[in-house]
């Protein structure tokens, strides 16, 4: 039997990755768009666009980090 | 929000396209180096600079100055459609209001072409199928005989009212109060078509009615050189714009004279813009003309700027790729009549 705190601590993990997650999709819904626009007129465009379309996949590991901190360090 | 943001239209998409067609636009110094290049080397070049396709399709039946003409025109219209196809929601409707100035100007090739008795095919050259009108339906008009009937059909085309369209036409039996008309109702349906309820919107908004107003001005500053003034200038001004309202527009067409309106002048928001030209002691209105397109392509630049996701952005491209069609055929003419290379310089707006 998994105690209350333990149970809250998992439910702040999850909710820190999928808000962080949902947050990072709609920066790239944009920015995803905006970089196939500017490739399908110019191809030499792909590579800096690809890493402007994974920038905000960074707010994904805060979340990452935030939840494994909950989980590893509080939940210890 | 997400599915709202879908009928907003797909800015992000359309905007990034737009951008990198403009980086790709002729720039000064290509426009430097065709100077001293004669008609046929200037097809050769603006055919690596994105006109190829078209070029190489009529090569077949055109040649020299034509070609590059009627080339320029080809992909400009093709330019313009791409947009518009890869527009949806809200931008796609602003975009179509903003290509139906397209859709009069063909009326205008139209009808100009059937009264002085121009072949189908020759007419069909002259079109720029960018608006909602397309191909078939511009063959259609050019098939009609009577110009009544060419412009009943228009209108209907168009959602247009017909009747006033025709009693234009026939108060004079003339077409140039059907153009002036057609371009009035250009705007009016343009402004209609923005809903300024969001920032985007406001934006656009706020650069067509700086277009009405460099309209307006150039309309009054044209007037006055061939005589006309005061109210006989009022049916050829367009409502609508943005530091030129009706009462300011009527001062600046009372005076005779341009120099009689030059106090008035001098008050308008842009007048910073003409100053040079406007007080240089050899002033010519073609010169202030010029100066006012630079202002209306400044100013789009930087409403683009100030807010990348709005339509505004997609204007400016299409502003600056119809100035680099206007200026490669400025130049190739320029050139083709003997102009020097100051002369045409002077008649670019780059």
């Amino acid at each position: 039997m998994v105690d209350e705190g333990t149970g809250l601590i998992a439910i702040g993990a999850g909710l820190a990755v999928g808000l962080a997650g949902l947050g990072s999709g709609m920066a790239e819904k944009d920015i995803g768009a905006a970089a196939v626009g500017a490739i399908t007129e110019d191809l030499s465009l792909f590579g800096k666009a690809m890493i402007f379309v994974v920038l905000p996949e960074t707010i994904v590991i805060f979340g990452l980090v935030v939840a494994i901190l909950g989980i590893f360090v509080m939940g210890s | 929000m997400i599915g709202r943001r879908g009928t907003e239209g797909n800015y992000a998409y359309a905007v990034a396209r737009v951008k990198a067609k403009k980086s790709k636009l002729l720039k000064v110094e290509d426009f430097d180096k065709m100077l001293n290049m004669s008609t046929a080397e200037i097809s050769r070049y603006i055919s690596e600079a994105g006109y190829n396709k078209e070029m190489t399709d009529l090569a077949a039946t055109l040649s020299g100055i034509d070609l590059l003409e009627y080339a320029t025109n080809a992909n400009m219209a093709k330019a313009f459609r791409s947009i518009l196809l890869a527009s949806q929601g809200n931008l796609r409707t602003l975009v179509q209001s903003y290509l139906e100035k397209w859709d009069f100007w063909n009326l205008k090739v139209i009808l100009r072409g059937k009264s002085y008795g121009l072949a189908a095919e020759y007419i069909r050259q002259d079109l720029v199928i960018a608006g909602k009108l397309d191909a078939e339906a511009l063959d259609k008009l050019i098939s009609i005989d009577s110009t009544e009937d060419i412009l009943t059909n228009f209108a209907k085309m168009m959602g247009m009212n017909g009747q006033e369209l025709l009693d234009v036409y026939k108060s004079k039996n003339s077409f140039g109060p059907v153009e002036d008309y057609c371009d009035i109702q250009h705007y009016r349906r343009l402004l209609k078509s923005i809903n300024p309820n969001d920032r985007p919107s406001q934006n656009f908004q706020k650069y067509v009615r700086t277009e009405i107003d460099v309209r307006n001005l150039e309309t009054i500053l044209k007037l006055k050189v061939v005589g006309v003034y005061g109210e006989a200038v009022a049916p050829y001004l367009i409502p609508g714009g943005r530091y030129i309202d009706k009462k300011t527009a009527m001062q600046l067409a009372g005076a005779e004279t341009i120099e009689g309106a030059s106090s008035d002048i001098a008050q308008l928001e842009f007048y910073e813009a003409i100053k040079d030209v406007f007080e240089a002691e050899d002033m010519k209105v073609r010169d202030v003309v010029l100066a006012m397109k630079k202002y209306e392509m400044a100013q789009a630049n930087k409403l683009s700027h100030q807010y990348p996701l709005s339509a505004v952005p997609v204007i400016d491209y299409m502003i600056h790729k119809e100035i680099e069609v206007s200026n490669i055929r400025t130049v190739a003419r320029g050139i083709e009549s003997g102009l020097s290379k100051e002369k045409v310089k002077d008649l670019l707006v780059i």
